[in-house]
């Protein structure tokens, strides 16, 4: 998931996104409509970031296509079943969403969305989708909610588990809104309502600065408004220290504990 | 001169000096203050050395409502101490009106005299909001001449126990930053070790490793190292976000000292006492955390516009 304001910070998460694809290997399908592909070409992007591309796309590694060409879902399996046959070890496909929205329904883009979290849960493959922030507030929840198993961003990691969310990497001003949007997520099924509380793992959280904390308090404010607890797992000692300058164990619903029995 | 006498309001902010020569005189200003401060329900705090509590003690006598503590437990750094105040006040679940006297430590070297001078106009800004009051007494035998001008310019009020005054020297916070008293540090002499241009949100956690890994010079804890990092992400996360861009984000690293710099060039000027209040009042929480998580931040203002953050653990 890429969460970007501007152009700029678009470009440069689309490049270091390609250029990991094509450090590991992997089959990376580019999704462009003709509007992108005349404004801002990936290969531009590329080219602009440094990323060398030409010899992928000789090979056929780097592939940019239209909306339609994978559009129906025997056709996305398909590509991906193609690459790993022909010897590729894992599969990468991205594109925006907001145009992607553009020559297809809402409805159809989340069904594309619905297919491609499942072609990621059942194959090694990866799959990038930028939202603008204008666009993340209402989207994102959605967004969210089908990344069943979890997000990955190239700074955050969260993995849904039986009592709750785990969180890997750091949390700051570039990624906040995907961790607000995990947690509502998270917050919001019908385990965590059950149950009652949510555990919020934190030992693999290297960083949290106040956007970070921000985002935990917005993200399960309506779970503890219920009555939901928040229990934030084991954080390490500079996260902790940041959680205890904003008085996090004091507002309503959470508590902070060290790592579990 | 005549002296305006002014008693001290309950229920509002205070913040007096007590100058005095010797034991006789600091116990004539503090018992009215004490006495004062419990027959007004409040809490009262007499803090000092462990052997002038043990004097104060027997003078003073025991109260339900009247604690003693020790300068070494409860003074240990400026900026912590500051924040520890404000902090009793901010989480007090009923409103809550404090009585403090003592001898502010004010440590053994200039820098130290500097860096608690600053803390005694800093609590003008930090506590003013709160029913604080503060009698801050001053050894004029021990102390030397400019400790006791920049006395004067941090507290709005001198006494000597029956007689209260309006000092004339008293300067607002922001003016007393300014002001050669204060003696507030500059950036480093020489080049900096990490001097870099950001533009956007998505280069944070780059810079963060950029610095983190020129944070290591002896004589730094890791544990500063860590926070000094930490506020300035918060100060750079901040002028991205209000300052102009680019922003300039410079590091010098030691002796036995780190030092950050954010520089943007943005409209506007930046307000110097910015990150004082606690949020719930208003104002940046980003620079509020940034405070805490380093000793010494100072906000300045550059000519032509923009603002400039100094961060140093030391």
């Amino acid at each position: 998931m890429l969460i970007h304001r501007t152009e700029q910070e678009r470009r440069a998460g689309v490049a270091a996104w390609v250029a990991r694809g094509l450090e590991q290997g992997a089959k990376i399908v580019y999704v462009e409509t003709a509007e992108q592909s005349s404004d801002r070409p990936l290969m531009e992007v590329l080219q602009d970031q440094s990323v060398p591309a030409e010899d992928a796309v000789a090979s056929g590694q780097l592939e940019v296509l239209t909306p339609e060409e994978v559009a129906c879902e025997s056709r996305l399996e398909e590509l991906v079943g193609r690459a790993l046959a022909g010897g590729y070890p894992c599969f990468r496909v991205g594109g925006e969403v907001a145009t992607a929205q553009t020559v297809m329904s809402r409805d159809d883009h989340v069904e594309l969305e619905r297919v491609v979290e499942r072609l990621c849960h059942d194959w090694p493959m990866g799959a990038l989708c930028q939202y603008t922030e204008a666009e993340v507030r209402t989207v994102l929840p959605t967004a969210t909610a089908l990344h069943r198993d979890g997000i990955r961003h190239p700074q955050l990691q969260t993995m849904r588990r039986p009592d709750g969310i785990a969180l890997a990497g750091e949390v700051d001003l570039c990624d906040h809104l995907v961790l607000c949007s995990a947690l509502i997520a998270a917050t919001s099924s019908a385990a965590a309502s059950a149950a009652g509380s949510v555990v919020v793992d934190l030992s693999r959280l290297e960083f949290l600065d106040v956007s970070g904390g921000r985002a935990l308090l917005r993200g399960t404010a309506e779970y503890r408004r219920n009555g939901g607890q928040v229990r934030l797992r084991s954080p390490q000692p500079a996260v902790d220290r940041l959680l205890d300058l904003l008085a996090m164990d004091r507002e309503p619903g959470f508590t902070v504990e060290e790592a579990s029995a | 001169m005549t002296a305006q006498v002014e008693a001290i309001t309950p229920g509002r902010y205070s913040h007096d000096v007590l100058l005095h020569d010797n034991d006789a005189q600091l116990v004539a200003g503090m018992k009215p203050f004490v006495e004062l401060g419990l027959a007004s329900g409040g809490q009262v705090l007499v803090h000092s050395t462990e052997a002038r509590v043990t004097m104060l003690r027997e003078v003073l006598g025991t109260h339900p409502r009247l604690t003693y503590g020790l300068d070494c437990e409860l003074y240990h750094a400026p900026s912590s101490t500051l924040f520890a105040y404000q902090r009793v006040f901010e989480d007090s679940p009923e409103p809550l009106e404090m009585w403090a006297t003592g001898t502010v430590p004010l440590g053994d070297t200039e820098t130290e005299h500097a860096a608690w001078g600053r803390y005694e106009s800093a609590v003008n800004e930090v506590l003013r909001p709160y029913a604080f009051h503060g009698l801050c007494s001053y050894d004029t035998q021990a102390l030397p001449p400019h400790v006791i001008a920049a006395a004067k310019a941090s507290h709005p009020h001198v006494t000597a126990g029956t007689e209260r005054w309006m000092s004339h020297e008293y300067a607002e916070p922001a003016a007393f930053l300014v002001d050669p008293l204060a003696a507030v540090p500059g950036a480093p002499v020489g080049e900096p070790d990490v001097a870099v241009e950001v533009s956007c949100v998505a280069e944070l956690p780059g810079v963060r490793r950029l610095l983190s890994r020129f944070a290591l010079p002896d004589g730094v804890s890791r544990q500063a190292a860590e926070g000094l990092v930490a506020a300035t992400h918060e100060a750079l996360a901040n002028a991205l976000q209000h300052g102009g861009l680019p922003v300039r984000v410079e590091l010098w690293a030691g002796p036995a000292r780190l030092t950050c710099r954010v520089t943007d060039h943005g409209r506007g000027v930046p307000d110097l006492l910015a990150g004082y209040r606690h949020p719930r009042r208003g104002g940046s929480t980003g620079l509020w955390a940034a405070r805490q998580l380093c000793e010494n931040v100072f906000i300045g203002d550059l000519p032509g516009g923009g603002a400039s953050v100094l961060l140093s653990t030391a």
